[in-house]
């Protein structure tokens, strides 16, 4: 594959994985979340799968397939599993409206546009578009985590904020080493399963959900 | 042999909760939990020595260098005070119900992997390997900081792995920018790695290190409790079982300044020294402005150490935004000062805690007259925490303040005076509170325990000691490390 | 491939998308039947019902002022000839002077406003509150349609659409750039929204608590409820025709019959795959409740403006 067709691919790529951004911004729904991010995840596959044949780094593939498999259907099962075993709220509850995360959001991927746009040698280092999008990917979740109230939603604008830390690493023209690559998404399943621990001690010991939590001040 | 012991270090700690997993008895954890400590020690000074006279060791993803040596050296030396205080201290907690029994062995076995995490942060020279570890750290100290299992307490769980997720993220993303930035320009072998990248250093994209940086400091800056990402901090030290929020203030904080100071010293190598130290600057700022109020208003005695911390990091930071050689040196070595001074406070509020079955600062009065020695403890904690001569935070305060004159940071000087002067005020009077009066009537009054007191003294010896001189050997650590940061 | 078309070319294509509106209507109304495991009515019913309503007499409402008996005759006549700006057959810029997309857009808008008008004019309840519904929604769905545009016009240079369809030529997925994706995910989410359609408006019912657009025809009868049934139609396969303009290739049109023939297959190609996607979205969705409406509206307006922001930037 020629370096423009890849660059063109990773756009695209960049492309969608920010509308599945914006649908887990939209999301009003738990499982519309967790369903985005899942095709999210699948989309940070794709894109490993894609670089892998461009590149010849087979490491590439690894991640692809732990990605899939892990990012993709583990997870987002999981949390899946404890929305029905705690039949916990669905509705998704914001700490500020919904539109004004959206518009947020798009003050973010434009920010992260223009940012990226003053660093000509990067565009070598870096594949395309994936250092904007890994960005606006990255705060986006970070907005999300920061601007919702359920636990659940926090950890899937976890998941989302790693999915763009993923972008931009494995679009770097060296790819990254494969250990680190492993080691960090097994730090994102620990991180995952402490959480779902503490929602579920959470529910068991004061029988209250992660956002009703704020008895701690000054 | 000391190539050896880069890899044996992390191991101990790890072995160590392995062994823990396999008992239930209280005494056989006990000891595991002083012995596993001793040896770590032990073979840290081994190591030290060697690095002193050596030069700094590598073994793949491994390197111990002199910077790494100062904050290895106060990781110990505080991981053994914990584990002897624990011992005392468990005795009580158990009594009153604090702790129960049968989760003793995951604590001992969790506090372990805590260190073990830390351990391979101060020792990473693989730039991914420190992030990894750093998260290790979240996770393991997540479960311990909701140990006691209350409302309180795993709501302080929550929003530490929530809030320090959410910042090593961004520290995620600035290693990957500077592995690209590095990558470029000598391609991906070992382009993590912090030693071979400072060789490149000067000829990375300024662009894409500032971005790095940004990201990196915002990350680890949040692990360490920088304002304005501290958020999680008061909540999390105050929560968290006593010795535990000790490691936390005492050592986690400091081994994500390291982390601060390995990108720190990448990017004033990339975009000239002047950039990074302007960010510390503002970050260490915000701490010191942010902390104060909170210091003054508060009536958790956990929680003031909490915020104190947060002032002490902004220090710190100041310290090493001002930079310089004075800059530098005054800001390791007030890592080392407020780590074992920081830890010390910890003990003594936890034992006076314990006391009186009570964090609240007005319930707790007339310490002096039941617990002479842990009340003279406290005072003497305060009185150093708070930056009085003879004791070491002054002599480093002033080395950062002199770092801050010298460079002419006049505003930011006014501004880290007048907050200290008010935080001065402010501790001397909570502490004051405590010490003396009547006391309460919730105090118990059983003679004070044995271990407990001996972790305490270990540390205010070490305390004193520093405030008075400084070991040469100390001392030529402390230069070597300065040397590494500075040029 | 491309080239200038000419008035007759022009002519007939508008002739081609009235004509085929109804279809278009019947043959989703089918899909959604068979959907459903409903036999459903052919596909041709539309055009039924339409020839029946223009057989049929008149009947006005007493408060109903003269301009409201010219409302079904002027919102058909700005629909249709919103028509007229679309290419259907051939891409490339008509051989005349003729408006661009803006103008399409500003007599649909037209159209719509006089709908409202005559709903209001008539004054029946229903038909103030269908015209304050409609209201509310339109003016979230114009702009992202306008920014869809734009960000495509953007990178051919002109608002023309038949120029923009030329620009995009025979590229298909592959040569999409990233702001293409964002466009036509804000396209898709908008499809419903203006072709009145689940989720954001309900086509089936008359009950009065959900209906939008149907609301406001409540007080229309006889061929004056003809005339704004086609508008209805036509102006669906208008929308549906601007969507495969911007974000489809136009079949290869050659010179003469044949080539005609071959791009109104390929339209009408495009037209059913979207009519498909209409007809899924609506069998799989339920409605949403008015005020979820602007946050749904919502998400096309981010998905635009980013797409308008990466073309830019």
């Amino acid at each position: 594959m020629s370096e423009e067709a890849l660059h063109a691919v990773i756009d695209d790529l960049g492309a969608l994985l920010l509308f599945t951004m914006i649908l887990i911004v939209a999301a009003g729904q738990i499982y519309r979340a967790i369903y985005a991010v899942s095709a999210q995840s699948l989309l940070i596959a794709l894109a490993a799968a894609v670089l892998a044949t461009a590149t010849g780094n087979t490491d590439l593939w690894v991640i692809a397939g732990v990605t899939l498999a892990v990012k993709a259907v583990a997870l987002p099962w999981v949390l899946h599993w404890i929305v029905q075993r705690m039949d916990i709220r669905r509705e998704i509850e914001p700490v500020i409206p919904i539109a004004a995360t959206l518009a947020l959001s798009v003050v973010i991927v434009v920010a992260s546009f223009q940012l990226t746009t003053s660093l000509g040698p990067v565009r070598q280092a870096i594949a395309g578009n994936a250092l904007p999008v890994g960005i606006s990917l990255t705060l986006t979740g970070v907005l999300v985590m920061a601007t919702r109230k359920t636990a659940l939603t926090q950890m899937v604008g976890l998941f989302a904020s790693e999915n763009g830390i993923f972008f931009t690493a494995m679009a770097v023209t060296q790819g990254m080493p494969l250990i680190i690559e492993i080691g960090v998404i097994l730090d994102v399943i620990l991180a995952a399963l402490v959480m779902t621990i503490l929602v579920l001690r959470v529910r068991s010991t004061v029988d209250a959900d992660v956002a009703d939590l704020d008895r701690l001040r000054g | 042999m000391a190539e050896t012991l880069l890899w044996v270090l992390p191991l101990i700690p790890t072995v160590t909760a392995l062994l823990m997993l396999t008992t239930r008895d209280r005494r056989v954890l006990s000891a595991l939990d002083v012995s596993g400590s001793a040896i770590l020690f032990a073979l840290a000074l081994v190591l030290a020595r060697e690095v002193a006279v050596g030069g700094p060791r590598t073994l793949g993803v491994f390197r111990l260098d002199d910077v790494g040596l100062v904050f290895l050296l106060l990781l110990v030396v505080l991981t053994l005070a914990v584990s002897i205080y624990t011992v005392g201290w468990l005795e009580q907690a158990l009594e009153v119900g604090n702790m129960k029994a049968e989760f003793l062995r995951s604590y001992f076995a969790l506090v372990h992997a805590f260190v073990a995490t830390m351990v391979v942060t101060v020792l990473a020279d693989n730039l991914g390997i420190l992030w990894i570890a750093m998260e290790g750290t979240t996770i393991t100290s997540a479960v311990l900081i909701g140990y006691h299992g209350h409302h309180h307490g795993l709501e302080a769980a929550w929003k530490y792995i929530i809030v320090t997720t959410i910042g090593i993220s961004f520290g995620l993303f600035g290693t990957v920018l500077i592995y690209a930035a590095a990558a470029d320009v000598q391609g991906g072998a070992g382009a993590m790695s912090w030693s071979a990248i400072m060789k490149i250093a000067p000829t990375l994209h300024p662009g894409i290190v500032r971005i790095g940086f940004i990201f990196a400091m915002v990350g680890y800056g949040t692990k360490a409790g920088l304002a304005p990402m501290h958020l999680w901090l008061p909540d999390a030290h105050s929560q968290a079982p006593t010795p535990v929020s000790a490691l936390l203030s005492g050592v986690l904080i400091k081994c994500a300044l390291l982390g601060i100071i390995r990108f720190q010293t990448i990017a004033a190598a990339a975009c000239g020294p002047a950039f990074p130290a302007q960010v510390l600057l503002i970050f260490g700022l915000i701490s010191v402005v942010v902390a104060t109020p909170f210091i003054l208003a508060q009536r958790d005695i956990k929680r003031l150490l909490g915020y104190h911390s947060v002032e002490h990091v902004g220090i710190v930071a100041l310290g090493l935004g001002f930079g310089g050689r004075v800059g530098t040196y005054g800001a390791l070595l007030h890592v080392v000062n407020h780590g074992i001074t920081k830890a010390l406070a910890f003990f003594a509020a936890g034992t006076a805690i314990a006391r009186y079955g009570s964090r609240d600062m007005r319930a707790i009065g007339g310490l002096l007259a039941v617990a002479p020695i842990g009340a003279t403890l406290l005072m003497l904690a305060a009185l150093s925490l708070a930056g009085v001569p003879p004791f070491s935070i002054f002599v480093s305060e002033l080395m950062v303040l002199r770092a801050g004159i010298g460079q002419g940071h006049w505003i930011a000087i006014a501004i880290f005076l007048s907050m200290v002067v008010v935080i001065f005020a402010g501790l001397l009077h909570h502490v004051g509170v405590m010490a003396f009066g009547e006391p309460t009537a919730t105090a118990s009054r059983e003679p004070e325990a044995w271990f407990p007191l001996a972790g305490m003294l270990l540390l205010a010896a070490i305390m004193i000691l520093l405030g008075i001189t400084l070991p040469g050997s100390f001392d030529g650590i402390l230069q070597r490390a300065t040397e590494v940061i500075v040029d | 491939m491309t080239g200038e078309r000419p008035l007759a070319l022009v002519l007939l294509e508008m002739t081609l998308l009235v004509l085929a509106g109804p279809l278009v209507t019947g043959a989703i109304q089918k899909m959604k039947a068979r959907l459903q495991c409903r036999q459903g009515a052919g596909v041709l019913q539309p055009y039924r019902d339409l020839t029946k309503l223009f057989r049929k007499g008149t009947v006005q409402a007493d408060t109903a002022s003269g301009l409201f008996r010219s409302i079904p005759v002027l919102v058909v006549a700005a629909t249709v000839a919103a028509g007229a700006f679309v290419p259907v057959v051939r891409a490339g810029p008509p051989a005349f002077p003729l408006g661009d997309a803006l103008m399409l857009l500003g007599l649909l808008a037209l159209a719509r406003f006089l709908t409202a008008v005559g709903a209001l004019d008539a004054g029946g309840a229903f038909g103030g509150m269908g015209a304050s519904r409609e209201m509310t929604i339109a003016p979230l769905v114009e702009p992202v349609l306008m920014m869809v545009v734009f960000s495509t016009a953007i990178a051919a240079g002109t608002t023309e659409l038949g120029a923009l369809a030329a620009h995009r030529g025979t590229s298909w997925l592959l040569a999409w750039s990233a702001a293409d994706f964002l466009g036509f995910a804000a396209m898709l989410l908008l499809l419903p929204a203006e072709t009145g359609r689940i989720p954001v408006d309900n086509p089936d019912t008359h009950l009065e608590l959900t209906m939008l657009h149907e609301g406001m025809l409540l007080e229309h009868s006889g061929p004056g409820l003809g005339c704004m049934v086609l508008a209805s139609h036509t102006r669906q396969i208008v929308i549906v025709a601007v969507a495969s303009a911007l974000f489809f290739p136009v079949g290869p049109a050659g010179a003469g019959v044949v080539g005609v023939l071959v791009g109104a297959g390929a339209f009408a190609g495009k037209i059913l795959a979207l009519a498909i996607y209409l007809a899924l979205v609506e069998s799989s969705y339920a409605k949403l409740r008015l005020f979820r409406v602007p946050q749904y509206l919502g998400v096309g307006f981010v998905c635009a403006l980013t797409a308008l922001a990466l073309r830019i930037l």
